[in-house]
């Protein structure tokens, strides 16, 4: 048992302490009629002198006496009151006594539970931010490889397009060079022409007749200009190839947007399927900040997506693309009455991957790129469209300040 | 239990119990119904409202063949749930503990929380529970809605510990918790304290000693 348990059994020394003697000690001998004194449970004196001859009243607190009550000087009856009295005063004493021990151990088993409740929130807590914190690194994982998982899509997206750019300008440049390439031999078969007149000098102007001369460099002459214009043909396709594969190069110039709708143009031009035409109407815009590569490519993407719609319509149509200034904007539009779209095409238009097309016609990213990159120049882009009615894609630019 | 130099060995038995089940209640029948050589008064700490603030305190005591005095102070904790530091308090040391429950239907909850609450405090302080002398009782059984003695019976069938019956107010069935709690702690205690062998103490003569003429 503890030492300072409550519910140990006093000793008289805890209970009357030297201060409570001083004061009640000379009490009792004057009720006693002058002599009184407090023997301990072993029979040793604890307070006063006590006489041989000394009547004894025990002082019972629960079973058994912790003390006696002396006295040479009461009457049997009167040491008896008194050690009643003083039994009394002692049961008080140890009532208080045991209260606030127990009251001690109390407020430290409750301490305690406080203490082990804090450890276990600590730990919980702890728990919890180990896990928040794996959490936030995991996310990030994710995210990351999110991002290069559409970074590869949309790199693939990009070479899809560049396959179907190459394979129409593989045939645009097929043209010209066949007939440059026919030009060619023949204007040979003319230059052979002009070696036999050489061994027929001594009748120049015979052998001029026979060999049709005159034809010879009329149409040499034809077939060298129309060769030329081929291959001017076939250098400003790459011309045109080149600045448009500039996606790549990320670095912001100052310039106009006409210019990117034109290389655009210029590259679907050649590509039209029949029975769409395109009408263009760009007034003067002033030059921005911007990546002129991705814009190329978001003109494309949205001219392309339009001639796709008339096609798709299966009659003819008309693209119309303007541009125009206005004090707070630069606003683009490019209209189709083509096949449109219905509410709920509308509505996912601009999610990745989202498509309409048979698979391997491209991967669904046209819209969501074209977005993105209006969104990477602060700008916005609405859709507006009617099944059978056709599409306007609305497209705004803040304006320099 | 306390063995002191003086030749006397204590013995701590605990009520437990949720609030007003009728702890105290039993102390003062047991007061009035035992008569064992020692009898101390009855030491209560009652709040204005009858409710107890810290702890109520009987000693009993007789002495062995042998001259060892054996006492039994009897405890009773505070049945209020916010004194539960209080309670743990009272527990610890404890020799054997009557679970007081309240018979009343509409008290099952309270019963079965302080039953969880003794169990967990017992562990608190170190109390070996499986093997602590432990007696269940059933008190209020006369109330109109108090559970049929037979329900109780069947519902607690599995458990190992005794079960008694008793309406504390007019005395039934107290004085019978008190013997069959003496019972659990002579088996459990006989033979380290070598009771029968050195002092002369069999367990009729133990719990007589300690119901004195009841």
């Amino acid at each position: 048992m503890s030492e300072l348990a409550f519910d140990r059994e006093w000793s008289l020394a805890e209970l009357l302490e030297p201060a409570i003697l001083e004061r009640i000690g000379p009490l009792l001998a004057q009720l006693l009629g002058g002599d009184a004194a407090i023997v301990d449970a072993l029979g040793k004196t604890f307070w006063g002198v006590v006489d041989s001859k000394a009547g004894r009243e025990a002082l019972t607190l629960e079973l058994e006496p912790i003390g006696y009550l002396a006295s040479t000087t009461a009457a049997p009856g009167t040491l008896q009151a008194g050690a009643g009295f003083l039994t009394q005063l002692l049961r008080i004493q140890v009532r208080f006594r045991m209260a606030s021990s127990l009251h001690l151990e109390a407020v430290a088993e409750d301490f305690e539970t406080l203490k082990r409740e804090h450890a276990r929130l600590l730990e919980s807590e702890t728990r919890y931010k180990t896990l928040a914190g794996e959490l936030e690194s995991r996310v990030k994982a994710q995210v990351a490889q999110l991002d290069e998982r559409q970074q590869m899509l949309y790199q693939a997206e990009k070479l899809a397009s560049v396959g179907q750019l190459a394979a129409g300008m593989a045939h645009e440049i097929n043209n010209p060079l066949g007939f440059a390439r026919s030009n060619l031999s023949t204007f040979s078969l003319y230059l052979k022409k002009l070696a036999t007149l050489k061994t027929r000098l001594d009748d120049v102007e015979t052998a001029w007749r026979e060999l049709d001369m005159d034809f010879v460099l009329e149409d040499g002459l034809d077939l060298l200009g129309e060769t030329a214009v081929g291959l001017e043909r076939i250098a400003r396709i790459v011309a045109d190839l080149k600045s448009f594969s500039n996606v790549d190069r990320a670095t912001e110039e100052l310039s106009d947007l006409n210019d990117s709708i034109r290389h655009a143009i210029s590259v679907i031009e050649r590509q039209l399927p029949p029975g769409v035409s395109l009408q263009v109407e760009l007034g003067d815009l002033p030059a921005i900040v911007c990546l002129p590569g991705h814009l190329n490519q978001l003109f494309y993407n949205l001219i392309h997506n339009a001639v796709q719609a008339i096609q798709d319509a299966g009659h003819s149509g008309v693209v119309r693309i303007s541009s125009r200034r206005t004090p707070q904007e630069i606003a683009i539009s490019i209209t189709d009455n083509g096949i449109g779209m219905g509410a709920e095409q509308r509505e996912r238009a601009f999610e990745p991957f989202f498509t309409t097309r048979p698979v391997g016609s491209g991967a669904g990213l046209g819209l969501s790129t074209a977005r993105n990159i209006v969104l990477a120049h602060s700008g916005h882009l609405t859709i507006a469209s009617e099944p059978g009615q056709g599409t306007t894609i609305n497209l705004s630019f803040p304006t320099p300040p | 239990m306390s063995e002191r130099q003086d030749n006397s060995l204590s013995f701590k038995l605990v009520y437990y119990g949720p609030a007003q089940s009728g702890k105290t209640t039993n102390l003062l029948r047991l007061h009035d119904l035992l008569a064992p050589e020692l009898k101390g008064e009855i030491m209560t700490m009652e709040t204005k409202d009858d409710r107890t603030l810290f702890f109520d305190l009987l000693p009993l005591g007789f002495r062995a063949p042998s001259g060892l005095l054996i006492k039994f102070r009897l405890f009773t904790v505070p049945g209020q749930i916010a004194h539960d530091g209080t309670r743990k308090a009272v527990l610890s040391r404890a020799d054997g503990v009557v679970f007081v429950a309240d018979a009343d239907r509409t008290q099952e909850t309270n019963n079965a929380e302080s039953f969880q609450s003794m169990t967990e405090n017992c562990r608190r302080v170190g109390l070996d529970f499986e093997h602590l002398p432990l007696v269940v009782q059933f008190n209020k059984c006369d109330l109109p809605t108090a559970v049929p003695e037979a329900e109780i019976r069947q519902r607690w069938s599995a458990a190992p510990w005794p079960l008694v019956f008793a309406i504390a107010l007019d005395g039934r069935g107290v004085a019978e918790t008190f013997r069959t709690l003496l019972t659990a702690l002579y088996r459990r205690h006989a033979d380290n304290l070598a009771l029968a062998s050195e002092h002369g103490l069999d367990e009729a003569a133990f719990i007589a000693g300690a119901l004195g003429r009841a």
